[in-house]
Formats: C-alpha cells, sequence, structure tokens
C-alpha cells in the first residue's frame, strides 16, 4: 500500500499542522472550561437563592 | 534543519505577539482615516490631468502591444514577451508597485483608459449608465482572478502568446462591456479583477491619493478603510486560495493526486488534454473552497464567543486582515520568478515579437541565476510570510476592539483568528517547501 509506504514522509508533513491542533485543543479546553465553571456559578447563585 | 520546525518557530511568533497585542494595544489606532499632505509641489503634477493621460496612454500602448506581439509574433512563450510580461511585469510586478506606492495601477489600468477616453469623445450624446447593483459587489472581480490563474496554470496552452493575446482581448471587450453599462468608475472599483486586486494590495501602502493630494496614511490603516461590499471575502479567498494552488500544484505529489481523476474523465470519452485542464479546474476550484472553508471555521469560532455577531457579519468585518496574508503567500511564492524570469523582460523588450530585432541593443543579455542563492530565498519567503502573519494579526486585533465592546471578549474572539493564521502559516510553508521539492 502506497499510503503506508510513504508513511514516514507523511507524518513529516503532519508537523506542520501541529501548532495550529496545539492551538485549537487549547482553545476548546478553554471554551469547555469556561462553560463548566459557568454552569458551576448559575448552581451556587441556584442555591443560593 | 527541518523545514517543519519553521512552522512551529513561527507559530510561537505569532502566540508570543498576541499577547503581547493584547496587552499593549488596548485601543483601535487603524479605525480612524488620518491623512498627511504631502507638499503641493509634489502631489499637483502627479494628480494632474496631463500626467493621468499619459498614464493612460502608456497603460493603452502596452495592451496594444501585447494583443500585436501575441497575436502576430513568434508562437514560442521563450521568444514572445506577452507570457513574461503578464505573468511577470504585469501580475507580480503590480503588486510590488501598489504595495510600494499605493494605487499606481489605477493610472495605468489599460480598460479604465480606454473607457475613460471613449466617455470624453462621446460625452455629448452619452446615455447615463446603470446603477451598478449593490448585489454584484466584487463577485465579477473574484471570478476574473480565477479565470486569469486557471489561464496561467491549469490551462495546457496558457502559455502560449496567441491564447494570452485573445483572452487579453476577450477580457478587454468584457471589461469595456462592463464599463459602458455601469460606467467606468463602478465597474473600475467592483468588477474589473485587477483593478481590485491591485487595489487591496495598495492599501498597504502607505501612500495614498484624496482628490488632487497626496498624502501619507498610517502603516495598515488603509485596509481597515477597505468598503464593505459582497464578494469582497470572496476575492480575497481566491487571492489566497490561487496561490494555493499553484503551490500545491508544483509539489511533487500532486501528479499522484491528479492522475486518477484524469483517468477516470478519460474513461469516460473525454480527450488526454480535456480531461486534465477540466481536472486542474475542478482541483482550483476545490483548494479555493478549502480555504473559505478553513476562514470559516475560524469566523465561525470567533461568532461562538459572542452571539450578537453572527459568522456572516465577522467574515465580511475581518476580511481586510487576509489582505497581508495574501501578500505573503503571493510574494513568497513568486519572489523568484520575479527576480529570475522578470530579467528576462530587458532582453525581450528588445524584440518583443521574436522577429530579430535588437531596439534597445539588449536582445543578447540573458537572465543572472546567481543574484539570489537558493538559501537566501528561504529566509527572504520565511520572513515575508511570518510579516504578513503579524500584519494580519494586528488589523484583526484592532477591527475586534471596534467590533467588541469588552476587551476581554475582543481577546477572546481573536484566539480563533490566531488558530487561521498560524494555520495560513503552516499552510504557506508547507507549501515552499514542497515546491522547493518539486
Amino acid at each position: 500500500m502506497t499510503v503506508f509506504a510513504h508513511a514516514g514522509h507523511w507524518a513529516a508533513q503532519l508537523a506542520y499542522l501541529a501548532p495550529l491542533v496545539l492551538l485549537v485543543a487549547m482553545i476548546i479546553v478553554g471554551r469547555i472550561r469556561d462553560r463548566r465553571e459557568h454552569r458551576h456559578e448559575i448552581t451556587i447563585n441556584g442555591e443560593d437563592h | 534543519m527541518p523545514t517543519w520546525l519553521f512552522s512551529w518557530a513561527a507559530a510561537a511568533v505569532l502566540v508570543v505577539s498576541f499577547v503581547a497585542l493584547a496587552f499593549m494595544w488596548p485601543r483601535p489606532r487603524l479605525e480612524e482615516a488620518r491623512f498627511r499632505p504631502l507638499p503641493d509641489w509634489i502631489g499637483r503634477p502627479l494628480t494632474s490631468r496631463a500626467v493621468e493621460i499619459a498614464c493612460g496612454a502608456i497603460g493603452l500602448g502596452l495592451l496594444l502591444i501585447v494583443l500585436w506581439a501575441g497575436l502576430f509574433g513568434s508562437s514560442t512563450a521563450v521568444t514572445n514577451i506577452v507570457p513574461t510580461f503578464v505573468y511577470v511585469a504585469f501580475w507580480l510586478g503590480f503588486v510590488l508597485l501598489s504595495v510600494v506606492f499605493g494605487d499606481v495601477f489605477r493610472a495605468f489600468n489599460p480598460w479604465r483608459a480606454g473607457g475613460c477616453a471613449v466617455g470624453f469623445l462621446f460625452r455629448g450624446g452619452a446615455v447615463e449608465p446603470l446603477e451598478y447593483p449593490r448585489r454584484l459587489g466584487r463577485w465579477p472581480a473574484a471570478l476574473a482572478i480565477v479565470g486569469f490563474v486557471w489561464l496561467e496554470v491549469g490551462s495546457s496552452s496558457g502559455d502560449k502568446p496567441e491564447v494570452i493575446a485573445t483572452a487579453v482581448g476577450v477580457y478587454s471587450t468584457i471589461t469595456w462591456v462592463g464599463m459602458a453599462l455601469y460606467g467606468v468608475e463602478a465597474w473600475t472599483r467592483y468588477g474589473e479583477g485587477f483593478s481590485v486586486y491591485f487595489n487591496l494590495f495598495s492599501r498597504l501602502s502607505v501612500f495614498e491619493r484624496r482628490g488632487r493630494q497626496i498624502g501619507i496614511r498610517p502603516f495598515l490603516s488603509g485596509l481597515a478603510q477597505l468598503e464593505r461590499a459582497p464578494g469582497t471575502v470572496a476575492v480575497v479567498i481566491v487571492m489566497i486560495g490561487t496561490v494555493t494552488f499553484d503551490g500545491l500544484s508544483a509539489g511533487p505529489g500532486w501528479q499522484d493526486v491528479l492522475q486518477p481523476v484524469v483517468e477516470w474523465l478519460r474513461d469516460r470519452g473525454m480527450g488526454p488534454q480535456g480531461a486534465l485542464e477540466l481536472s486542474y479546474a475542478v482541483s482550483l476550484l476545490a483548494v479555493i473552497l478549502l480555504i473559505a472553508g478553513f476562514y470559516w471555521l475560524g469566523v465561525a469560532g470567533a461568532a461562538s464567543v459572542d452571539r450578537r455577531h453572527s459568522a456572516r457579519e465577522l467574515a465580511g468585518r475581518f476580511v481586510h486582515s487576509l489582505v497581508p496574508i495574501a501578500l505573503a503567500y503571493a510574494a513568497a511564492h513568486y519572489v523568484s520568478l520575479l527576480v529570475f524570469q522578470g530579467q528576462a523582460l530587458a532582453y525581450l523588450a528588445s524584440d518583443p515579437a521574436g522577429f530579430g530585432w535588437n531596439l534597445f541593443g539588449t536582445a543578447t543579455w540573458s537572465i543572472n541565476y546567481g543574484v539570489v542563492g537558493a538559501e537566501a530565498f528561504w529566509y527572504i519567503q520565511l520572513g515575508l510570510v511570518l510579516a504578513g502573519h503579524l500584519a494580519a494579526l494586528v488589523l484583526a486585533h484592532d477591527r475586534a476592539l471596534v467590533v467588541y465592546d469588552d476587551a476581554r471578549l475582543a481577546t477572546r474572539s481573536q484566539y480563533w483568528m490566531l488558530a487561521i493564521m498560524v494555520g495560513f502559516t503552516a499552510l504557506a510553508l508547507w507549501l515552499l517547501s514542497e515546491a522547493s521539492k518539486g
């Protein structure tokens, strides 16, 4: 299989994408954490009332 | 050193710059149309009617030379000036001139000059032009750029002087019909592909013309003043997508990707040339759509930060920040072509049609390939890519401060624009490294 035979070549090509993948992952994790904190605040405020 | 490491380093520079902007650029600085006029003894002569007529006449003269040399001269690309003039001097040279001196193409634009001349001759009996349809916006310009790049890269006969001259003739006819219908200024501003293309790049220049004055404006502020019109996103995406396609098709793996498509078309009864040209056209459109999709993902991410602004709105409001990226792509990809093939103009000018003339005594000159080394080129390209993306980051940050009333929201929305910039940087450097292997 040509695709697998050139795996080394493709892996090196994918290295270009690594910073973008890392950045997008950080943004998504940040968003998830923000939402979780927001939900947590709503729960606490709800309990206060 | 592996070339992908440069991509990582460039991404790191962008991230550090992003953080620095968040702290050191708290208010918008580019949105205000500031302008400092140069002394009248500079501005007045340059904007005089005589200079305008002279520049227009030069543009028209060059258009006629291209038509004459292409249709009646040598049919070999290397001995006829037409391919080098159109693809190097015109297409690349005016990008450089626009970025340095401002919108100089407007003065030399042969179609505008021709339209103005006809308008002047028939000023007594002229019919009022139709109002330019606002919905059409800059879409005709986007189509013109796609058509031009397909001719250059996708057509198997795009380097033939007679084919280029015919295409120039067809485009001239369409342009003058557009000007006759909607007026010279409206068609030049929105519909004429090259005017729109060079005007976008000229907004990176610090020089600006206002009426009879020439003045200086803050760097990048010309782009912040870009008028929003339908099709503007399409033009800028096409500017990046076409260079991306050119880079991809010059890479070593391109033929492996294209071959199955060509064979599939040939199995359905298509001739070899038709199958190749159609597959190039389809893949050119596919690459443009991929670039559009990537930008759309970024603005959709930014829109998710604050639901008051839709992705569609943000796509239009931030598109000016992609122009320095389009310049970085074009400059990095074509700098070697401009430096090397640009030298051919010296000897081709002496014998434009390949008739064996020696008008300026330069016909025996040749290209000096040792003028810049391969390593120097790589660093020049790297510098251009990085500078273009940094400028884009500054423009996007400045616009975000206007769009969002909350600085925190503005910064959060820009995480996604940063991702777009990092993605485009990685793509640019990958393309350059692939093209160098091709």
